[in-house]
């Protein structure tokens, strides 16, 4: 037969103890969504091949 | 704070006591379980550690419960457990789900006595469906313990029509080395219908459990998704 001999203060404690064992926050960490990193990528790339910025011709 | 940490760490031991123990039994070792016998009994942090763990306290009486029901010192500790932590008003959704998962757990596998036991309460489950794959995974892992056969149908149910999402969620934790995030959902979805074949999830547990069986409650994860849906190596 388990007898309780914690303390009332011991007692709260322990909830909150146990409360953030059951739920824990996640790690930080990075993680990148592809689905979401395509149109980034898309967008990058279309810069990169887009042809340079039309400049008047200057004639010396 | 000192003592908070102390105080801490003693109860992460125990539960990791209890956790060995039940994976333990669950793989078929030692004597006959009985949960009053993995935790000492003049343990104050015994309930507390029954509370996180949840219906895997429980877990060997579902393989054996009608050769060997849980006794009356089995029954005493859950009972104090589910006195002493019960979810408050603002407990997390994940509270409130083990919670019911002990209760539920209860009533299955353990013996009435003279009292009844109380009725599993209501718990929240609009995030099953609103949660960003991420979260629902991570969310999802700590109740792996309710993935046990017979337990929180309704839950399961819900979850079957996320299964992609669970599946994505399992590979982003072994990615990131969560071990304990990875053998949570890679339990449920043991028990889930219908997960992608191409996730190879029974090599994906077995490689859980190798980078991370040191962590007792990893390797109960993956001895139960093995010894009750036959997942994993």
């Amino acid at each position: 037969m388990v007898t309780d001999r914690t303390a009332p203060g011991e007692t709260t404690a322990l909830a909150t103890e146990v409360e953030g064992l059951l739920s824990p926050e996640e790690p930080d960490g990075v993680f990148r969504d592809t689905r979401k990193c395509v149109d980034g990528l898309l967008a990058l790339g279309l810069i990169l091949i887009s042809p340079p910025t039309p400049r008047p011709k200057t004639h010396s | 704070m000192a003592e908070q940490t102390q105080g801490a760490v003693a109860l992460s031991a125990v539960i990791a006591d209890a956790a060995t123990g039940v994976a333990l039994a669950l793989q078929g070792g030692g004597d006959p379980y009985a949960l009053s016998r993995i935790l000492r009994q003049d343990d104050p942090l015994a309930p507390a550690a029954v509370r996180v763990l949840g219906a895997d306290a429980l877990a060997p009486y579902a393989l054996e419960h009608r050769a060997a029901p849980g006794g009356a010192d089995d029954e005493a500790v859950v009972r104090q457990t589910l006195a002493a932590y019960p979810p408050g008003a603002d407990a997390s959704a994940v509270s409130a789900w083990s919670y019911r998962g002990l209760v539920e757990a209860s009533h299955a596998y353990l013996p009435v006595g003279d009292q009844p036991w109380p009725r599993p309460p209501k718990a929240g489950s609009d995030w099953i469906g609103t949660d960003p794959w991420p979260k629902l995974a991570h969310r999802v892992s700590q109740l792996a313990a309710l993935a046990l056969p017979g337990l929180a149908a309704d839950l399961a149910d819900q979850l079957a029509a996320r299964t992609d999402d669970l599946a994505r969620g399992f590979v982003r934790a072994v990615r990131r080395r969560d071990w304990l995030q990875a053998a949570g959902v890679g339990r449920w979805l043991a028990r889930l219908p219908d997960v992608p074949p191409t996730l190879g999830l029974d090599a994906g547990l077995a490689f859980v459990r190798q980078m991370g069986g040191a962590d007792p409650r990893v390797a109960l994860h993956v001895v139960a998704a093995r010894r009750f849906h036959g997942r994993g190596w």
